[in-house]
């Protein structure tokens, strides 16, 4: 914490009368505010409430009362420090600081931009919109690879993507439905019968475990090479998120970035910039092991890819080490249900039984972990992929 | 324990601090004026942080302290309310059914005492609820259940009532203390957050630990605990993939206590790295830097 108990500041405590002091308090949820922190009335009230019950003329007091009842995420604390810092003891902090960075909305400098209108209002009267022209130009672009395609065509693409519907591999919970030869007997349902039916014998009533979709883990290169392929994949990433509960997203290039809450949104044009712009390192170089070992560390080990479908897009030209790149994805097999590679340079021109030869180093380091190597080339591809995806191991 | 008075709540944090240190917890200005506000405040305290630093253990503490029962709810994936609220004992139901018919007893009213109390088995938040002011009620690593469980909890703690269809209303007279954990293997919802008081509990520092330390297992050698601390917090600072807790430091010095070893050198360590160091990689890692971690000693 600041320097809180450090009373000898004269203007460090709040003002004297009730009124004063309520007025402080709701000046610095005020400040907060301004500094990004998302606090609602209700509660600048608990944190009144709380105040109160300690002692407001004691600063430790009201950082405390503070810091509980206002911030609630960890990432918020260094901004709550900083306003706490210059509100009550009058402690500037550099701007330039690191470690106080604020978590303000980036701009959207994102290189992904995604047109409003569709690609056929621009075209002039000479060239007048025949239908079902979209769906035949489909036909022929489901084998076009995305690297030779126009950014209109591309642009079609993405909205067809966002309306493949995709079926995740489901598993067992521990929840239970009735089904015609379950394991067990159900025997919560056969004393409803009984009690209704008296004496005469109940039907045997079976349960079973329920089923529910896997979670997907999806960890996108966005780097030089990749950046076409990714963006593609980020509309990909949009349908899924969609489609599934618990879909996670993660980019990487030279950093690992976790996108998946910018895909929430309902527009997908608003997703994908929202989610371009929060990956800083878009066409910049590839550290799949860094990357890798980063995602196992900070997510893997909570448990984040714990029994899920990891999907991996990458062309597998590391610029690291690749004993870290096979060290971590040995750990990522460990730690989650399956591992799929999508590899978008395999399709370019090997022919399709060489499907599953590494052809990089960075591939052969983390062949032995693949569970499935894909190519996503085209759209033809990617729905090939999305339509193995049920018919997994389990 | 439950069924003896509960004992008022602290006045001010200084007095919750000093109780809490009564049974051997040490709590930091800022979880104390948490917990404090949290009972104040009739509302939830949300505890996040690293694992092993105490989170659990606050909440047995806080009911230690103010003589409640401690009712503990583990969350896992797939909970729902028949684990978490109530269940009606069917097989007992079914029993009293096939009684009742022998005898030619079934009325009305023997039919209406099948959904009396008697027969409902009662799960944790229930309990809670029931128990009111006598409990602390902790949900434990509420992160793991599913987002609908969420939603469920976040109904039930802002009211601490519920409606089972067939007895009525349960309602609590006074709102039991609640302590909730996380170890953020997930976002939790943000409606929950905002109900809760919120506090990240870190690593202590070398003092606190030390302090800790010696609260918990009184009579160890002051040396051999200082040695041990100062060893917990280089691993802390290596680039390990689980860092060791409070919890595994006090494994540690139990350990060795055990062993009778009165001196951490590089022998011992190996010997006992087990009770500190849980995953073999890090292990690896350790055991090549051993003797840097033990260079004080």
């Amino acid at each position: 914490m600041p320097d809180a108990g450090n009373t000898d500041a004269g203007n460090t405590a709040v003002a004297d009368t009730p009124a004063g002091i309520v007025d402080r308090l709701v000046g610095f949820g005020h400040a907060l505010r301004e500094h990004g922190l998302p606090i609602g009335s209700d509660d600048l009230l608990t944190f009144c409430a709380a105040t109160a019950e300690l002692s407001p003329g004691d600063p430790s007091d009201v950082y405390w009362s503070g810091r509980t009842t206002l911030v609630h995420r960890r990432d918020h604390l260094p901004v709550y420090d900083e306003v706490f810092r210059a509100y009550f003891l009058h402690i500037a902090t550099a701007p330039d600081d690191p470690a106080t960075e604020r978590p303000v909305p980036q701009g959207s400098t994102g290189t992904l931009n995604v047109p409003d209108s569709e690609p056929g209002d621009e075209q002039g009267d000479d060239q007048p919109l025949v239908l079902g022209l979209q769906a035949s130009s489909v036909e022929i672009e489901r084998h076009k690879r995305f690297a030779a395609c126009t950014t209109e065509e591309l642009v079609q693409l993405r909205r067809i993507m966002a309306r493949i519907r995709l079926e995740p591999p489901k598993r067992r919970t521990r929840r239970q439905t009735h089904a015609r030869s379950g394991a067990r007997i159900d025997i919560r349902r056969m004393a409803r019968d009984t009690m209704r039916l008296n004496d005469s014998a109940p039907e045997l009533h079976r349960i079973d475990r329920k089923q529910r979709p896997r979670p997907l883990v999806l960890i996108l290169d966005v780097s030089g090479s990749m950046a076409d392929h990714s963006r593609n994949l980020l509309q990909f990433a949009y349908s899924m998120r969609r489609a599934a509960q618990k879909i996670e997203v993660f980019c990487f290039g030279t950093r690992l970035t976790r996108i998946t809450a910018s895909l929430d949104r309902r527009d997908p044009d608003d997703a994908m910039s929202l989610a371009a712009a929060r990956v800083l390192d878009w066409d910049g170089g590839t550290r799949i092991g860094a990357s890798l070992d980063h995602f196992v560390r900070a997510w893997g080990r909570r448990g984040l890819s714990r029994g899920a479908t990891v999907v991996i897009c990458s062309d597998g030209l590391d610029r690291g080490d690749p004993r870290l790149l096979a060290d971590s994805m040995e750990k990522l097999s460990r730690l989650s249900y399956r591992i799929i590679w999508i590899n978008p340079l395999i399709g370019n021109d090997a022919p399709p039984d060489a499907l599953g030869m590494p052809n990089t180093l960075g591939m052969i380091a983390a062949a032995p972990y693949i569970d499935e190597l894909a190519s996503g080339h085209d759209l033809a591809s990617l729905e090939r992929f999305a339509a193995q995806l049920p018919t997994g191991k389990g | 324990m439950s069924d003896a008075t509960p004992v008022d709540s602290p006045a001010s944090v200084p007095e919750l601090q000093q109780r809490l240190r009564s049974r051997g917890y040490l709590a930091g200005r800022g979880l104390a004026t948490a917990a404090f506000l949290g009972m104040r405040l009739g509302r939830p305290i949300l505890l996040e942080g690293e694992v092993g630093v105490g989170k659990t253990e606050l909440a047995k503490c806080l009911a230690a302290i103010h003589r409640r029962e401690l009712i503990r709810l583990q969350c896992y994936e797939g909970i729902d309310t028949h684990q978490a609220l109530y269940e009606w004992d069917y097989a007992r139901q079914i029993l009293h059914v096939q009684a009742l018919s022998k005898l030619e007893l079934a009325d009305a009213d023997a039919v209406g005492g099948l959904y009396s109390k008697d027969f409902l088995l009662e799960r944790p938040l229930l309990r809670a609820i029931r128990r009111g002011g006598n409990a602390v009620l902790l949900i434990d690593e509420i992160d793991r259940a599913d987002d609908e469980f969420e939603a469920f909890l976040l109904e039930l703690l802002s009211d601490f009532q519920i409606t089972i269809p067939e007895i009525g209303l349960v309602a609590a007279t006074d709102r039991p203390i609640v302590v909730l954990t996380s170890n953020r293997t997930r976002e939790l919802h943000d409606a929950l957050k905002r109900r809760c008081l919120y506090h990240w509990i870190g690593y202590p520092s070398l003092d606190e630990e030390l302090e800790i330390v010696q609260l918990q297992s009184p009579g160890v050698a002051e040396k051999l605990v200082e040695q041990i601390v100062a060893a917990v917090h280089r691993l802390r600072d290596m680039d390990l993939a689980k860092p060791p807790g409070v919890a595994e430091t006090l494994d540690w010095v139990d350990a060795l206590r055990v062993l009778g070893s009165a001196n951490l050198n590089g022998e011992t360590a190996a010997d006992t790295l087990g009770s500190v160091i849980k995953d073999r990689d890090d292990l690896e890692l350790v055991h090549a830097e051993l003797d840097r971690l033990v260079a004080d000693a």
